[in-house]
């Protein structure tokens, strides 16, 4: 056993605050282990306030470039809930295929593109892609479906434009869905390809597990595997609760090592994510889906972070298959202009989405002019600060004998799997030149 | 269709100069007709979608705020060949992204545009604000010819 084992993965900068993992061990002692998030605050909800109700979900869409229709529409929703506006049908139903086409987007990407690696023992997808080029060009192609799914229905691939309070300012035609659900079903060998790619070297995921709490949406009627309507539910108790009460699950506190604040439920802390939904809504995977669940012996119940990824696989499989369903149920009731009529009152709401990444709570406030007083964002990876601390905790003393290396990539690895956000409000470049 | 050459503003409008590639689409977009062969597209902070942005394209032009050594509003146009990243990636997650990787990954895939170009502006503040600084807005129309320069090209 190594006598001394210090791990310091260390991401700070100005302003793309990443998290930093820090480990220290002497003689097989554990002296120290946190996953210490220097997060932005969170100055978005300072931003939205003195807009008006039309403008919220704009701004919020840049809070991230991944999941920017997720944040659009929990911002929707939270405004529409807290006016008391009513969806029509084909808004709910064009909404939540807008939806899946981020979730098939962001999940193809984070396993193809950050997990893969990992498991093929890669340090990134450039050195992936010149050995397993097919593997890597699935995932390409999938992801571009999901940009080109993307800019149908929201108006451009990132940042969406159609949406607005009560309704859209675009309706697809029934040709281009058509056209949407061929490419659908064209993209499953694909999604099978990438799938079994990763089983392929399935074997390199960790073993590890720890009894944890999963929170995400939970649809009851009718029963299906949600992301966008439904109650807060938890593996931990039996009923839900509702979505204007979420602070009643999230009970955000500050911890001394992170800037970001943490969350806790029943226990010290809790998940959400891929893994959460499964192991909330498992049971209502369509079938090809399940499928996929299968072959990584994935099972309800199941407490082992690193399968988030392959809950993500499964779910990408799943929203395509649900996406074909949805364009059916369209295409049969015929699709129509609506027209948007909204009038603003004072009043107070929250939304809630699943996020790629997992559950994400907006909420609003809004005087009788309609213009935002309050606003109070909640954002999944906040939500898994707690957790991946206690994973941490329970993970290092078990790997520790396998020396500083082992240490760090397996931690680094632990938390790729939650699908973070923890940076996305900035890009920029840095260079230097050279010629 | 797609266009043989593509403009894309990079960055976040709610970081103040961050979001000067975004800002700069906007007054571009607006001159969109008398440029029928190039399409004007703010991707944001949309990361890996650039790939498919610029797929298919002859060439590419980006606009971003970039970190160069230089005084705050400074323009620089160069190709990914003139820099080096000097950025570290975590790599924990997708939110953070690197233009340069990303033309690394497409020439790997066989799918780079045969010519890029990147209008480099080196920020002021980088901040949660919206609008731009003052280094930056006094420069809006000198940024502009030299990208509608390059268009005549």
């Amino acid at each position: 056993m190594p006598k001394t084992v210090n791990v310091n993965v260390h991401h700070v900068t100005r302003i793309e605050g990443h998290g930093n993992i820090v480990v220290n061990a002497t003689n097989g002692k554990v002296e120290k282990v946190q996953w210490q998030v220097p997060e932005a605050p969170r100055f978005f909800e300072a931003m939205v306030r003195g807009r008006s109700y039309q403008d919220i979900q704009t701004v919020v869409s840049r809070i991230c470039g991944i999941c920017s229709i997720t944040h659009s529409l929990t911002a929707t929703k939270a405004v529409e809930n807290a006016m008391g506006i009513e969806m029509s049908e084909q808004t709910d139903k064009v909404r939540i295929l807008m939806h899946y086409s981020e979730q098939l987007q962001s999940h193809v990407l984070h396993v193809g593109y950050l997990v893969a690696p990992d498991l093929f023992g890669f340090p990134s997808v450039v050195p992936l892609a010149a050995k397993a080029p097919d593997v890597v060009k699935a995932v390409i192609r999938l992801h571009r479906l999901g940009n080109e799914w993307s800019d149908l229905l929201a108006g451009r691939t990132t940042h969406p434009v159609t949406l607005v309070p009560g309704g859209l300012t675009k309706v697809p035609t029934a040709q281009q869905l058509i056209e949407l659900r061929g490419r659908l079903e064209a993209c499953v060998p694909d999604l099978v390809a990438v799938a079994q790619a990763v089983l392929s070297v399935a074997g390199s995921i960790p073993a590890f597990t720890r009894e944890t709490e999963y929170i995400s949406l939970r649809q009851d009627s009718p029963p299906a595997y949600t992301f966008y309507h439904g109650e807060i539910a938890s593996t931990d108790c039996d009923g839900t609760v509702a979505v204007n009460d979420w602070k009643t699950v999230t009970n955000e506190y500050v911890s001394d090592q992170s800037t970001a604040k943490w969350t806790k439920w029943h226990r010290d802390s809790y998940a959400v994510g891929a893994l959460a939904r499964f192991n909330n809504n498992g049971q209502h995977l369509l079938p090809l889906a399940k499928d996929v669940a299968k072959m990584f012996g994935l099972q309800k119940g199941c407490c082992n972070p690193f399968m988030n990824s392959v809950a993500q696989l499964a779910e990408a499989v799943h929203v395509v298959e649900a996406s074909k369903i949805l364009i059916d149920e369209l295409l049969t009731k015929g699709l129509k202009e609506e027209k948007v009529r909204v009038s603003p009152k004072a009043g107070k709401g929250s939304g809630c989405v699943e996020a790629p990444r997992g559950i994400l709570f907006h909420e609003y406030e809004f005087d009788r002019r309609g213009n935002c007083v309050g606003a109070d964002i909640c954002i999944p990876t906040g939500q898994n600060h707690a957790n991946i601390q206690k994973d941490f905790e329970k993970f290092v003393p078990e790997i520790l004998s396998e020396g500083e290396d082992a240490v760090r990539l397996k931690l680094e690895m632990l938390v790729r799997a939650y699908d973070p956000c923890v940076s996305c409000s900035t890009h920029m470049l840095n260079v230097q030149f050279v010629r | 269709m797609k266009n043989p050459v593509v403009v894309l503003g990079l960055g976040n409008p709610l970081m103040a100069d961050e979001g000067i590639g975004v800002y700069l689409i906007e007054r571009l977009t607006k001159l969109a007709p008398e440029y029928p062969n190039v399409d004007f597209v703010d991707a944001g902070t949309g990361g890996l979608s650039v790939l498919h942005v610029i797929e298919g394209r002859r060439k590419a032009i980006v606009i971003d705020c970039a970190f160069m050594d230089e005084e705050p509003g400074v323009i620089r146009r160069f190709t990914p060949h003139d820099v080096r990243s000097a950025k570290v990636l975590a790599h924990q997650s997708l939110h953070e992204a690197d233009l340069l990787h990303i033309l690394n990954l497409a020439k790997q895939l066989d799918q780079a545009p045969e010519q890029v170009v990147i209008f480099g502006i080196q920020p002021e503040q980088v901040v949660p604000s919206t609008g731009l600084s003052a280094a930056l807005l006094t420069r809006m129309n000198t940024y502009l010819s030299q990208i509608l320069c390059e268009l005549h090209a």
